[in-house]
């Protein structure tokens, strides 16, 4: 696309919105006594999660992109001037940032914290490619026993996670606090002189309704596994997989954000399982066990029909009243299926709505918008609309004015 | 007070969420910020987009309720001047655009 031929007004548009709502709110947020930067924080998270759903092309304005180029082109010299493997892990990340898109774009925030320090919170977060809603903290605190340099993280919520550089060079991340939960992937190990690319990615997660008490989470070096409610998709997590030859841990919790109760049952279950795990250990066992863990958990999609289904209860009870205890025993062993076959047949001609199986998956093309007129005559439509938000095939669209013509 | 109607956008889910994992943000203030993102939005559509579009497919289902129109249409065209999108389903909510009256949805 060599040019244009006429610009998206949509970037634009939204861009000016959230000033908009963001300058208004500004003043509610005061005198409701919630600090500037929760609302600084709101605006932040409110455009990446924009980016994040591709649902708008470049979003970005033009002039947080040359933020974004000059801070990295800092990073990358001061951090030349620290460590060449640092910067070759900060690189790393940056490359990947392309093709991947999740990883994002936290550089500049990143950057921001750095110091002159040897791993500094940046090169750390760097190395952990933070995703949205965390910010490097960094914080220099005397050393608890073989720890070098401590290093928090703040999260979104405002909790603090602790960055915990072990001497063999691991990094891991203790939670003093519950109310995070961290889904991660760890690539351990910076060798020196070695072209490594330990980059590790985070998903964080914040909680939403609570996990029961999961106090001291987890922190065992080249381990890190926690449950996570609200679930970013995992192909984002699954990156780094591609790279061979290196110690991964992969541990992927797959939850549905509906699947709180699970969740919270599954959760102590795999904080007990990396923990009775050995310290360093191949990698191949550890996803097998990844693999396991995730078997034994009960199914946490959203089971819409089948066996589970409440009016097979009631299809259930009026059976056995009808038919013999055998017949109940082998509807038992199935399942109940036999005795929701027998029925549907009955039952199925009422049903006429075919439409719900697909409004339940996928994008659902919406137009939101305010009529002038609608007119039929005999089946022709013809839809005159203003004002509308259109979202087709994941894209944005807006328009002042639509008109239609369709046939019933 | 203006449409709620747009809310459930992509701008204004994404608001939703952001508030949603602020615990610092208060239920009453979200609800505060809310409100001012429908007079934002109504007022930027109103005002800031000036570009028409048509569309033409085949009416699957109608529904007028509460004034609110409720359309669900099949193999559908939207032309814009510059370029052409066609969906196989699309749902239309459209609520009554003769001075925005009422409070809605």
């Amino acid at each position: 696309m060599a040019s244009s031929a006429n610009s998206n007004p949509v970037p634009k548009l939204y861009r000016s919105v959230i000033e908009d709502v963001i300058n208004e709110v500004r003043e509610l947020f005061l005198d409701e006594g919630v600090d500037e930067q929760v609302l600084m924080e709101l605006k932040t998270l409110w455009e990446n999660k924009l980016m994040q759903s591709k649902a708008v092309e470049g979003f970005h304005t033009e002039e947080q992109a040359a933020l974004q180029a000059a801070a990295q082109q800092q990073a990358q010299q001061s951090q030349q001037v620290t460590q060449q493997t640092q910067s070759q892990q900060v690189l790393l990340p940056q490359q990947q940032q392309a093709p991947q898109q999740q990883v994002i774009v936290q550089d500049p925030k990143i950057l921001q914290h750095m110091s002159a320090t040897g791993m500094s919170a940046a090169a750390t977060a760097a190395t952990l490619a933070l995703p949205t809603g965390v910010s490097p903290y960094q914080q220099l605190i005397t050393s608890q026993g073989n720890v070098s340099q401590n290093v928090y993280l703040k999260t979104a919520d405002g909790q603090i996670l602790q960055v915990v550089r072990a001497a063999n060079g691991a990094q891991y991340i203790i939670q003093p606090q519950q109310q995070m939960v961290l889904q991660q992937q760890v690539l351990p190990q910076m060798q020196p002189g070695g072209v490594q690319a330990p980059v590790i990615q985070q998903v964080l997660t914040p909680l939403q309704g609570g996990l029961p008490q999961q106090t001291g989470v987890i922190i065992q070096p080249q381990q890190i596994v926690l449950t996570g409610n609200k679930v970013q998709q995992n192909t984002q997590v699954m990156q780094m997989a591609g790279q061979a030859g290196q110690m991964q841990q992969v541990q992927q919790v797959q939850q549905v954000q509906q699947a709180q109760g699970g969740a919270a049952q599954g959760a102590p279950q795999q904080q007990q399982q990396p923990q009775a795990q050995g310290g360093a250990a191949p990698g191949a066992p550890q996803q097998q066990q990844a693999q396991q863990m995730t078997q034994p958990q009960p199914p946490m999609m959203l089971q819409v029909d089948g066996a589970g289904d409440t009016s097979s209860d009631e299809d259930e009870e009026e059976e056995e009243e009808e038919y013999d205890e055998d017949e109940d025993e082998d509807k038992d062993k199935d399942g109940g299926e036999d005795g929701q076959v027998e029925e549907e047949p009955l039952n199925s001609e009422d049903d006429v709505s075919d439409e719900e199986d697909q409004e339940l998956f996928d994008t659902e093309n919406v137009v939101v918008c305010q009529y002038d007129k609608i007119h039929r005559s005999k089946n022709k439509w013809k839809f005159h609309l203003k004002d509308g938000i259109m979202n087709l095939n994941g894209r944005d669209y807006v328009f002042s004015k639509a008109v239609g013509d369709a046939e019933w | 007070m203006a449409y709620q109607l747009y809310r459930n956008t992509t701008l204004g889910n994404s608001l939703q969420e952001s508030l949603d994992e602020l615990i610092q943000i208060t239920p009453q203030l979200a609800l505060q910020v809310l409100l001012q993102f429908d007079k934002a939005i109504n007022t930027a559509l109103a005002n800031r987009v000036r570009n028409r579009v048509n569309f033409k497919g085949s009416l699957n289902t109608y529904r007028f309720c509460d004034n609110v129109w409720t359309f669900v249409l099949n193999d559908v065209e939207f032309r814009e001047v510059t370029d052409l999108v066609k969906v196989d389903k699309v749902k239309i909510v459209a609520c009554d655009g003769k001075n925005t009256g009422n409070t809605a949805e």
